[in-house]
């Protein structure tokens, strides 16, 4: 690791890069799991009383302005060269969590459908602007040896407090951990945005540097945008968020399976659950750092069809049994292995002149229109009365769908280079 | 679920897939508490409290490998009891042979039983030579494989000793995956009975690879021997990783975590190695 190199040659510049990547992401991607995505559920259809129907449009609302927040932003970072310029990012994120602390002070009196609405639309802008400022910090602070390390430890940590707290996923709860959580945030960056440091004008060249900049795929020749190199990783992250998100809420609407599992009274159950997200991101970690890529999708599509195929199983014959932890431990396995491997790819797949529009589409796109797609869809499955059987055989199917598509659209591809003459592995 | 009820419920399927009882009724009770009023078909225990009620009937067969078995009304079937608790109170009728291998039993004499066996093993205690006598046979057949495969495959051993000495953390890490993925959905596949002898194919599978995995290893501590005979050293090696892997299990927890960190080490290296006929390199990334 490299990081072992700074610390042997006493560098602390590029190891408060490091300090300063993990906190910022862990604690937004906190926010993430926590407030935007079972919060504002619990916003909608308790505190409001909206039909999951209606919450689903709105959830369809902030997934389409999210994604169109981030790609105008992320093109515009490029164009402005803003994505190389750290104080900038530094002013922008500000910008961002001091609107998201705002929100999140606001959202208990939110009352209203209208309100709601206008929430969401702020909170989709702020959220937006936020993905390709902070995924793009990965070029100024981690060098290409150690994203998918460092991947791996936002990824456990975020999900390992996340599991133990807090215990209700309910919106007054989120709302008074989070405000007390990002006010020193808004400090910090409120400093850093208007004051000029020396250890920070030394991070922000880091990105200059040939061990930082350039991601690992983009060596030699860069990822162009409209490629298959590129696209294909968007639509398989794309189909990874989609399966987790569809199947992970009809779940947590069945109390048999969330009771005995992420919202189990019994400490010692979550605390299996947080070791397990730990372990699971650390394991991706190793994997993206020494295989590639394609194995590591190939593992989340297939952990998720087993997954998905367990639960089948134990509604048709467990009835009402208390579910087994392996339920769960596959479920906590696939999502830390996708989740370190959505921190580490964007980055990697692109230049410092790149990485704003990069990280906006594959976050947006893979990430932010996935995840709320499938959630609305989740909540409209609900709504039709679909039972949980029939919603986790369909999911289950298209995580099949992709394990099989995955293989044989690489080895097709492969084909297609070599009848065209290229001899590149 | 207890990792100990696996071989058990191995056994138990063995005896239901032999016994021709249909899949789609067979009930396997993992944990909790559960009064069974009326259930077709077999039914497992495993780490569970099953009570069948006064006045309720179950047609059976039943396998305990774990947890209770209460009685206090009727089992039409047979009921076997391989370990765990059986308990038959006032009033409870086995229609069918209780058979009883192991675990503790407390049958009232007001309970109706119709036929009554035991298999009697003649010591549950076994002597320390009895003890063993596995794991020495085991050892021995490990050694003698790695001393004669060193000596006429000795690249194979080289390239696995190497990806588990020169990347360990990437060898335990694909092992750990490995096993316990593959481990889950073998047992998931013994439930489907039909995918049974696959699921005792990959079981076996599994266990060779593990025990190519420690040969490697011998191979490897073999090599600090300086023995010039590549077929002694193994030997021997393979023989001090056996070794080693029953004397550390005496430190609790670290003890068995080194342990299976060492196992999974070795799967992981085989496998890396597609059983040592490629040499492992993680990918290229800048320095």
């Amino acid at each position: 690791m490299k990081l072992l190199e700074f610390v042997r040659e006493r560098q602390w510049i590029p190891i408060t890069g490091y300090l300063i990547y993990v906190s910022a992401l862990t604690a937004g991607y906190y926010y993430n799991l926590t407030f935007v995505q079972l919060g504002l559920t619990d916003l909608g259809t308790q505190e409001i009383g909206m039909s999951p129907g209606d919450v689903s449009i709105v959830m369809a609302i902030l997934a389409l302005f999210t994604l169109v927040a981030a790609v105008s932003s992320g093109v515009l970072m490029d164009r402005r060269g803003w994505s190389t310029d750290l104080y900038m990012k530094f002013r922008l994120l500000f910008l961002v969590v001091f609107v998201q602390l705002l929100l999140t002070i606001a959202a208990p009196y939110v009352s209203t459908i209208e309100q709601f609405v206008l929430w969401v639309i702020v909170c989709s802008m702020a959220l937006g602007v936020g993905i390709p400022v902070s995924f793009s910090f990965m070029l100024d602070f981690v060098p290409v040896r150690d994203r998918g390390y460092v991947a791996a430890i936002v990824a456990g940590l975020s999900f390992f407090v996340a599991a133990l707290y807090p215990i209700e996923w309910q919106i007054d709860e989120f709302s008074l951990v989070m405000s007390v959580m990002m006010g020193p945030a808004v400090l910090v960056l409120a400093v850093l945005s208007v004051k000029r440091f020396r250890f920070v004008d030394s991070l922000a060249s880091q990105h200059e540097r040939d061990a930082f900049g350039t991601g690992r795929f983009c060596r030699p020749i860069p990822v162009p945008t409209l490629s298959f190199a590129f696209l294909g990783p968007v639509v398989l992250m794309f189909g990874v968020f989609f399966i987790d998100s569809l199947g992970f809420l009809r779940i947590i609407e069945t109390p048999l399976y969330i009771y005995t599992s992420w919202q189990s009274p019994d400490l010692s159950v979550r605390l299996f659950i947080a070791v397990l997200h730990v372990i699971g991101a650390l394991a991706a970690g190793v994997i993206y750092t020494n295989f590639d890529r394609n194995w590591l999708f190939f593992w989340v599509f297939g952990l998720f069809a087993f997954t998905h195929l367990l639960y089948v199983f134990h509604i048709q014959f467990g009835a009402g049994d208390t579910p087994p932890l392996v339920l769960p431990m596959f479920y906590v396995l696939a999502v830390s292995f996708y989740t370190t491997l959505n921190f580490a790819l964007w980055p990697d797949l692109s230049t410092p002149e790149t990485i704003g529009t990069h990280t906006a589409l594959g976050v947006g796109i893979a990430g932010w229109l996935a995840t709320f797609l499938s959630t609305s869809l989740a909540l409209y499955s609900e709504g039709v009365g679909l039972s949980l059987l029939s919603h986790l055989t369909y999911v289950n199917a298209l995580a099949l769908l992709f394990v099989v598509t995955l293989p044989v659209v690489l080895y097709v591809h492969r084909m297609v280079e070599l009848a065209r003459g290229g001899m590149t592995p | 679920m207890n990792l100990e009820l696996i071989p058990l419920l191995i056994i138990v399927l063995l005896m239901i897939s032999t016994g021709g009882a249909d899949v789609e009724t067979t009930e396997f009770v993992i944990e909790g508490d559960h009064e069974m009023t009326e259930h077709r078909g077999a039914l497992i225990v495993g780490d569970a409290t099953v009570t069948v009620p006064a006045g309720e009937v179950v047609s059976g067969p039943v396998y305990v490998i774990g947890g209770e078995f209460r009685v206090h009304g009727t089992v039409e079937g047979d009921v076997t009891q391989l370990s765990g608790s059986l308990v038959a109170e006032d009033g409870a009728a086995i229609g069918g042979e209780l058979q009883h291998i192991g675990g503790s039993e407390e049958l009232s004499a007001e309970a109706t039983i119709t036929e009554r066996t035991t298999v009697a093993f003649e010591s549950s205690e076994p002597g320390p030579i009895a003890a063993y006598t596995p794991v020495v046979v085991t050892t021995l057949i490990l050694a003698l494989v790695g001393a004669l495969l060193s000596r006429k495959h000795e690249p194979l051993l080289d390239t696995v000793g190497a990806a588990a000495h020169d990347h360990p953390l990437i060898s335990l890490t694909v092992g750990a995956l490995l096993s316990v993925t593959f481990l889950s959905v073998f047992v998931f596949m013994a439930f489907t009975l039909i995918l049974f002898p696959v699921s005792i194919l990959g079981l076996l599978i599994g266990l060779l690879t593990i025990g190519y995995g420690i040969i490697a290893l011998g191979y490897l501590a073999g090599q600090q021997l300086n023995i010039p005979r590549v077929g002694l050293s193994t030997g021997l090696g393979v023989v001090g990783i056996m070794v080693l892997l029953q004397v550390i299990g005496v430190i609790p927890i670290l003890g068995d975590l080194i342990a299976g960190g060492l196992l999974l080490t070795g799967l992981g290296a085989v496998v890396l190695t597609y059983f040592g006929l490629q040499e492992f390199e993680p990918v290229s990334l800048p320095e």
